[in-house]
């Protein structure tokens, strides 16, 4: 047996995230005593309609979502507990609609911080329907080996050690979440544990006080004696001794308070929990509550360490009285199933992976490029260029190539709006589309005829130096087998109009002590094909090909180079549209040639 | 619970259509002077000035003064401003009009687990406290207003008769309003005066405790909390409160001067069993504090840091009970940090760390602890199968 929660418990949770996982931790302590998830619904105005899903066992089980109470008792007309996590602003209205609904008869509220004055209308309201209203700031109920609400109990393993899957004999009443945990521990280990511990809530006023619960110990056969942890402040210790010593009873009452050091610290100084409040008269001390329960009859250990051997002592004496007998442990417990994470780290699963990737890791406290941290990239003057040559070709590259790199990317940023890119861009930034979606219209026109060579010269050039070829040969071979060179002629530039980026960037490489087979190669292929065809000269395309197969970028990484610096250049015409609000545009007729059939007569349909 | 001082209170009694003397509060004399030209009552009435400031025993201090003129007003705050008492250095002054009166009473409203109960004497001041027993009391629910008989009632029992009596229920049933709309726990005006000018009960001094948890339905609650022992909050503790108005969990820090045994505890329940436990062994704590709620490692980080620069201290209590979800790992990841780098700063220095904790991946956690004995700390860890506060008894035996 047990109080206040038992095997016909069933849940429903007020409030978000929080509710989610105070349910996960209640399917922990389900899984443990093998009965089904205790949670049937949730009350949750934002999420109505939808379902949380809460891993039970290896499996997930899916738990609707409602506007309101009232709509979660129609479906569910079992429940019977509400947990509330509702915000403290919005707590008191939830509570009152709970407890309103003729279905549920215990309520307890788990958030902190609310109003004195609300906790006492939910308590007030609670008794006068003869339900129960527990909290606000309670860490939740317990019953052994029957029901969780709320987080009480800890993690799984804290269950297990705890002996929470199967009945004791003790009832813990606590103000304090985290002593609950402490208390059922300790009658686990010096006793044969608990039948229900319950937090009340550590706040001055709260809904359910000890007499109350010490009242339903006192009727529960299984329950044999009662731990209480007091605090100072306020007088529900006062009135649990006052209750204790009123007549006989049949349970035992064993009780600590906190709160001594108050005698010794500075007059005034005060903390611990919002209700661990002296009054104004030194009533409400923890001494003055110690002294009450001792007189009461109660068993009250000097400090919090002696109420293990208390707590002993009281079990040895039921067990010699033969009220209570040596508990039988389970031979098999459940255990709970490992995430794949867990598994992995103690070496009990092997996993195939899915992907594998050679150049970045950021599951430290920072992005790594190729092994090295960014921050100390960052520390020690290298930069983007570097960067590049780390995620494109996995290696960290000289001071010139990173120099050779940003003038590469500094003459392609950008081109005008006219060209198809860019064009695209603008076309999508007038008709309204964001950023990425307008940058990505200009990415599309990257290709064979528009900035899309490089890779393709770059493989050529290479092939023909690393092949010996002539530049005779090699344009016969590209004649014969693939067309017209890529990297070679213009739109618009030609001998007589060249191409400013290209000299600059070939007599800033020539400027250089390096070698460079492949720009040498070029250079002699335009000798011969701009006598042929005044435009037919080396393009930017192609001299940037030409360079970065000599610093020794793989063929396939070339086109990235335009890509990369092009963006700069296409964000900045969305940007720059963007900031205009320019208006929609279309092709006027004059630009276009119509060359469709003239209008005529749609014959009838056969 | 929030208190509040004067100046504030008063305005809030004010709102509720209780009778207070005109006041002002300033930080300078200049202020003060000005508002002189401004106020014509400043010239013509006698004043009292005190030190704003949530200071006990002003009178002893010298920092209330009363029967003054407007000049002597000025004299007054002007010696009063920047005055140091402990830590608190006096920045405001209240000055108000003094009120000529005869008797003086009693009047509170005291929130109760049932509700509340409304106080009155027909003494005051002093006087009060000395005869305690004349104080009457009518209880009520929550949910429950006195009604004006019910207040009439109590007003006689206290030993008021006629018009007076009367009055004097008005008063309380202000009083009652403004507890009851204004999410106060505590409420105490004495004295009560009635002024000879008007036969009208006036409040001369507010005690206001409100319910700092309610601010939320209270926009015009402009005023900052006092701190509720007799001394203002420390640097190192405001920036505690900052980060705890900041993050989800809590973490609170408080300064015992003196002490050397310092506390970095977690849950508001065990904390106080520790530092019980140190008391009890004859220890001198050096603070107060406590993390609970799983709150992020960064802010245990900094409490932690807090503790470590007190002065003067020879153990540091880290204890805990089984933590319920606060993750043990993380938490104690920001003390290991807070550790670190007080270590790096060349403290911690002959300090000895004690550690006990359980919880959701204590394992991890404690592991953490242990391994910092390679990095030179003076660290001793306990699991769950210690007791809660052995790890006092270990430290304060360990000399």
């Amino acid at each position: 047996m047990s109080i206040l929660a038992n095997k016909d418990t069933r849940v429903v949770i007020q409030g978000g995230q929080a509710g989610v996982n105070a349910a996960r931790r209640m399917a922990e302590f389900c899984y443990l005593i093998k009965r089904p998830l205790n949670v049937e619904a949730f009350v949750y105005p934002p999420d109505a309609g939808k379902s949380n899903e809460i891993p039970y066992g290896s499996g997930l089980i899916a738990i609707p979502v409602y506007k309101s109470i009232a709509e979660a008792t129609k479906h569910h007309p079992t429940l019977n507990t509400s947990l509330v996590y509702i915000g403290a602003d919005r707590a008191m209205k939830g509570g009152m609609e709970a407890l309103d609904d003729s279905h549920i008869k215990v309520v307890s509220m788990i958030t902190e911080g609310v109003p004195e004055k609300d906790a006492k209308i939910l308590g007030a309201h609670a008794r006068k329907l003869g339900k129960v209203f527990n909290g606000p700031s309670s860490i939740g109920i317990i019953s052994a080996g029957a029901c969780r609400l709320g987080v009480i109990g800890g993690a799984f393993d804290n269950l297990v050690l705890s002996k929470l899957y199967r009945e004791g004999s003790f009832g813990v009443i606590t103000k304090s979440g985290g002593l609950s945990n402490e208390i059922i521990w300790i009658c686990s280990q010096f006793a044969d544990g608990i039948t229900t511990a319950i937090g009340i809530g550590g706040d001055a006023y709260p809904g359910t006080d000890y007499v109350s619960y010490l009242e339903m110990f006192e009727n529960d056969p299984q329950t044999k004696a009662v731990v209480i942890v007091g605090e100072m402040g306020g007088d529900l210790e006062e009135r649990a001794a006052e209750w204790y010593g009123a007549k006989k009873r049949r349970v035992k009452l064993i009780a600590v308070v906190s709160g001594f050091c108050q005698e010794s610290l500075p007059k005034g100084m005060k903390f611990g929990h919002a209700g661990a409040k002296e009054g104004m008269k030194g009533e409400g001390s923890a001494r003055s509550k110690s002294d009450a329960l001792k007189k009461a009859g109660a068993l009250v250990p000097p400090t919090f360490g002696a109420l293990g051997p208390a707590i002993k002592e009281t079990y040895q004496d039921l067990l010699k009285s033969g009220q209570v007998k040596e508990p039988v442990e389970p031979a098999m417990l459940p255990r709970l199933p490992k995430t794949v994470e867990e598994a992995m780290k103690a070496d009990e699963v092997m996993v195939s992976p899915l992907i594998r990737t050679t150049i970045s890791d950021d599951r430290g406290d920072e992005p790594c490029y190729d092994g090295y941290p960014a921050s100390e990239l960052i520390n020690k003057g290298y930069e983007i260029p570097h960067v590049i040559g780390l995620l494109w070709d996995k290696r960290l590259i000289s001071k010139q190539e990173a120099e050779i790199i940003k003038r590469i990317m500094m003459l392609s940023a950008d081109h005008g709006p006219c060209v198809s890119g860019a064009y695209a861009t603008i076309l999508a930034a007038c008709a309204g589309i964001g950023l990425s979606q307008s940058v990505a219209a200009g990415m599309i026109m990257i290709g064979p005829r528009f900035g899309g060579a490089v890779t393709d010269a770059g493989r050529f050039f290479k092939y023909a130096v690393d092949s010996k070829m002539s530049v005779d040969e090699f344009l016969a071979y590209m004649k014969k087998n693939h067309g017209p060179v890529p990297g070679i002629g213009h739109r618009v530039k030609s001998l007589r109009n060249p191409d400013k980026r290209v000299k600059e960037l070939v007599g800033y490489v020539k400027s250089l002590n390096i070698k460079t087979p492949c720009l040498d190669f070029a250079l002699e292929v335009e000798k011969i094909t701009s006598v042929k065809k005044d435009n037919l000269i080396l393009n930017v395309d192609g001299t940037m090909a030409a360079v970065l197969v000599d610093i020794g970028f793989p063929v396939d990484s070339l086109n990235g180079f335009f890509i990369l610096s092009r963006t700069i250049g296409l964000i900045g015409h969305w940007v720059d549209q963007k900031r205009q609000d320019s208006r929609l545009i279309r092709l006027f007729d004059y630009l276009v040639n119509y060359a469709a059939p003239k209008r005529r007569e749609v014959p009838p349909l056969k | 619970m929030a208190k509040v001082l004067e100046g504030p209170g008063m305005g809030l009694m004010k709102k509720w259509g209780i009778n207070v003397p005109n006041y002002v509060v300033v930080t300078s004399v200049d202020e003060l002077s000005r508002l002189g030209q401004a106020n014509e009552w400043l010239k013509k009435s006698k004043l009292v000035a005190k030190a704003h400031e949530a200071l006990g025993s002003r009178f002893k201090l010298g920092l209330v003064k009363i029967d003054l003129d407007f000049k002597a007003a000025e004299a007054a705050t002007k010696e009063m401003i920047g005055r140091q008492v402990g830590s608190i250095t006096v920045t405001q002054v209240i000055v108000s009009e003094m009120i000529p009166h005869k008797e003086e009473y009693y009047c509170a409203v005291k929130s109760t687990r049932e509700g509340s109960e409304v106080l009155v004497a027909n003494c005051g001041g002093i006087e009060v406290e000395s005869n305690w027993e004349r104080v009457k009391r009518l209880c009520l629910e929550i949910g429950q207003a006195p009604s004006p008989e019910s207040l009439e009632k109590l007003s006689k029992e206290a030993g008021f008769s006629g018009p007076l009596a009367k009055k004097v229920a008005e008063f309380a049933g202000k009083m009652f309003a403004c507890f009851d709309s204004e999410d106060a726990q505590y409420l105490e005006v004495n004295p009560v005066v009635l002024r000879a000018a008007d036969e009208e009960l006036v409040a001369l001094d507010a005690v206001t405790l409100l319910d700092g948890d309610a601010k939320f339905r209270h926009p015009d609650w402009n005023f900052a909390f006092a701190a509720e022992f007799g001394r203002a909050y420390s640097k190192q503790e405001l920036e505690v409160m900052a980060v705890d108005s900041k993050i989800k969990g809590s973490v609170k820090f408080i300064e015992i001067p003196g002490g050397d045994t310092a506390m970095l505890p977690a849950g508001g329940g065990a904390s106080v069993y520790y530092s019980d436990a140190v008391v009890a062994r004859g220890g001198k704590l050096a603070n107060y504090a406590e993390y609970s709620g799983d709150p992020p490692d960064w802010a245990v980080e900094v409490l932690t840091e807090k503790v470590c620069s007190l002065p003067g201290i020879r153990n540091i209590i880290v204890g805990g009970a089984i933590a319920n979800f606060t993750d043990v790992k993380k938490t104690f990841g920001g003390i290991i940090n807070g550790f670190r780098k007080a270590k790096s700063e060349g403290k911690l220095k002959n300090v000895k760390i004690w550690v006990r904790r359980g919880g959701p991946r204590e394992k991890e956690g404690l592991d953490a602890m242990r391994a910092l004995k390679e990095e030179g700390f003076d660290i001793n860890v306990f699991d769950r199968n210690t007791p809660l506060t052995d790890i006092v008894d270990k430290a304060l035996q360990a000399k």
